[in-house]
């Protein structure tokens, strides 16, 4: 019998028990749907990861002050410790190998003030190469060059937020503006940054966009620490070649600045990519419980189909019988009731598709979870409940193949 | 020889015990015969037309059907034969309830590979010959009984079989409508169609030209009917 033919029947099949085959199709929808979810929600989880670990650069090793207390300072100078200082970063530049560059940043919490309006922002002096290197973009102006960094020029780059907030159709570029009792010539604005949301070691979350990047020999020079104890400078941001000698270079600088600190636990170091990885792990595991609790509801969902197509079976002995007397081979009775199966997970499988969609975009929209849709879930998802159809569709069908037709045809 | 059978047995395992129904039976029948065969309830007579329809194989003996021995066939040849061969017509119809008149004649069509149009064709060419022309398109439920007969006995036709095969055809049916149907299958056997009745009473039997009686599972008697009943 040709397939068409089959077709027809289990669909006009599905519409004579419209309730019934609807329950039955239950567990493949909720199957579906959460399988379409739970990929779409791992999936922007680990697009936020991704974007989060970039910005601090997958190829970066940070090393960073701890925040430490007045009298716990006092302790670790005690100690001899000089704190994470220009030195520290010129002796891992010199001793480890394989490094790219190396980046420096000292900072100050302060205001920034234009005319009568200021802004509170983190005041950063960086070495030149520290905006490129951590692939900050300009939306406006220069970055900060060599020969400004030199002759410590009294120039500053704003991020979007700052200048947002000083400037509201004025280009800021060329502006002065005015950082504790020290006048500023803007010559860029950066681009908004994605707001760092997360605490990461030593790095705490922060509004990127409100940050205010001078040359670190400026900031030096002017901007003298209000604590003595007070580290020279708060980060050291070291770029290696090969992202495979992340964490064997991390190694050797913790045992330089260990040294240097004598053996001080005042600095922190992070590795964005090791982080990434990490948390990718764990995901992994995450995600695989999810994927096993969609798969269960598949199977579940596959079950009830066996179990009403056992039924369906049971109650169409008689027309099971009439078919083969009049020339149904077994063959025939077998894909009549396989794809009868099939269609019930099929149509499962797309309305499962709709509410998996569905369920997947109200997550990102009424809640802060990012989720993100990708092709090959939903492709998954709907081959998956037609291979659950055809499987459980199996033995049902199967059975009524082998049905005798002479006891059949009788069957009341 | 449409159907040669000799000494064929069947008997049903129950249990432990083999519960012996046909005890050698030897048999012929020619082409356009038209043959009764009658018994009473538990003679055998039914086991015999399951044999005769290849839904069920004897025990022992042998069964050729136009010259083939039936029971070296596999499944699916058997299935072929019923299709193209076997036309059945049963006590209660057996139409599938959920499909139409028209839609229940075709089915055979459909297991013999036949297009769409070609099965529309001789669906209604045979729904015109049993005299149904109209309610073609009206579900079984919507039918009267000698209506329902009458599809049923174009489905059967419709594949041109060897045999017709009807078991009780009147059983379920008042007796102005019986006859009618007892007419059809005389005009069906003068246009050279081959008939086996299968009926316990002698009524039906006498429209046939050959009676067979059965007696707990052998042939108690085997000779022309005298007394063809021709009042319609």
């Amino acid at each position: 019998m040709q397939l068409g033919e089959n077709v027809r029947l289990a669909v006009s099949g599905l519409l004579d028990h419209k309730f019934r085959s609807f329950l039955t199709m239950l567990g493949i929808i909720f199957g579906v749907a959460s399988v379409i979810a739970m990929l779409s929600i791992g999936e922007g989880a680990k697009r936020e990861a991704i974007a989060k670990y970039q910005d601090l650069g997958i190829k970066n090793i940070i090393i960073r002050e701890k925040s430490l207390s007045d009298t716990e300072l006092e302790e670790v100078r005690a100690k001899f410790s000089p704190g994470l200082t220009i030195q520290d970063a010129e002796v891992i530049e010199e001793i480890v190998p394989g490094i790219v560059r190396v980046a420096l940043q000292a900072e100050i919490n302060s205001e920034v003030k234009f005319y009568d309006k200021s802004v509170k922002s983190t005041v950063i002096g960086v070495s030149p190469d520290f905006l490129s290197m951590m692939n900050y973009q300009l939306q406006n102006g220069d970055m900060i060059n060599q020969k400004q960094y030199d002759q410590r020029h009294k120039i500053c780059v704003l991020g979007a937020g700052v200048a947002n907030s000083l400037f509201k159709n004025e280009d800021p570029v060329g502006k002065m503006v005015k950082i504790e009792d020290q006048w500023l010539e803007i010559v860029g604005v950066l681009e908004s940054k994605t707001l760092f949301t997360e605490t990461v070691g030593e790095l705490a979350a922060r509004d990127l966009n409100t940050d205010v990047y001078l040359p670190l020999s400026t900031f030096l020079n002017r901007f003298p620490r209000e604590n003595i104890l007070a580290n020279e400078i708060q980060q050291i941001t070291v770029q290696v070649e090969n992202s495979n000698n992340l964490v064997e270079a991390s190694k050797l600088i913790n045992e330089i600045i260990k040294r240097h600190h004598f053996n001080n636990d005042d600095y922190g170091i992070v590795i964005p990519y090791e982080l990434l990885k990490q948390e990718e792990k764990e995901r992994q595991i995450y995600n695989f419980l999810l994927g096993a609790i969609a798969a269960i509801s598949l199977i579940v969902g596959g079950i009830g189909i066996m179990n009403i197509m056992l039924a369906t079976v049971m109650e169409r002995t008689r027309e099971i019988g009439i078919r083969r007397a009049i020339g149904a081979r077994k063959v025939d009775i077998m894909s009549q009731f396989v794809t009868e199966a099939v269609a019930i997970s099929i149509t499962g499988g797309i309305i499962g598709v709709f509410l998996g969609i569905t369920l997947s975009l109200s997550v990102s929209l009424f809640t802060d979870v990012n989720t993100y849709i990708r092709l090959y879930s939903v492709v998954l998802a709907f081959a998956f409940s037609v291979i659950v159809g055809i499987a459980f569709g199996y033995l049902p069908a199967k059975n009524a193949a082998n049905l005798k037709p002479v006891d059949s045809i009788r069957y009341e | 020889m449409l159907i040669s059978i000799q000494n064929l047995t069947k008997s049903y395992a129950l249990g432990d015990t083999d519960i012996p129904v046909l005890h050698g039976i030897d048999l012929e029948i020619e082409k356009n015969e038209y043959v009764a065969i009658m018994g009473p309830s538990g003679s055998g007579k039914s086991t015999l037309m399951n044999i005769f329809g290849l839904l069920d194989n004897p025990s022992t003996g042998e069964y050729y059907f136009n010259g083939i021995n039936v029971s070296g066939l596999d499944d699916d040849s058997l299935s072929g034969m019923r299709n193209k061969e076997i036309g059945f017509i049963f006590q209660n119809f057996n139409l599938l309830p959920r499909i139409n008149a028209l839609q229940n004649v075709e089915l055979p069509l459909v297991y013999a590979g036949a297009t769409a149009s070609e099965r529309r064709e001789r669906a209604l060419s045979a729904l015109d010959r049993v005299g149904l022309t109209d309610r073609i398109h009206h579900k079984p439920s919507e039918l009267s009984g000698g209506q329902k007969q009458r599809v049923a006995i174009a489905r059967a036709l419709v594949t041109n079989p060897g045999i017709l095969l009807a078991d009780e055809p009147t059983g379920a049916l008042d007796s102005k409508t019986g006859v009618d149907i007892m007419r059809l299958f005389d005009e069906l056997h003068k246009e050279g169609n081959t008939i086996i009745l299968i009926t316990h009473e002698q009524q039906i039997a006498n429209y046939a030209y050959r009676i067979i009686h059965i007696l707990d599972g052998i042939i108690h008697s085997d000779v022309p009917n005298n007394n063809k009943r021709n009042n319609f």
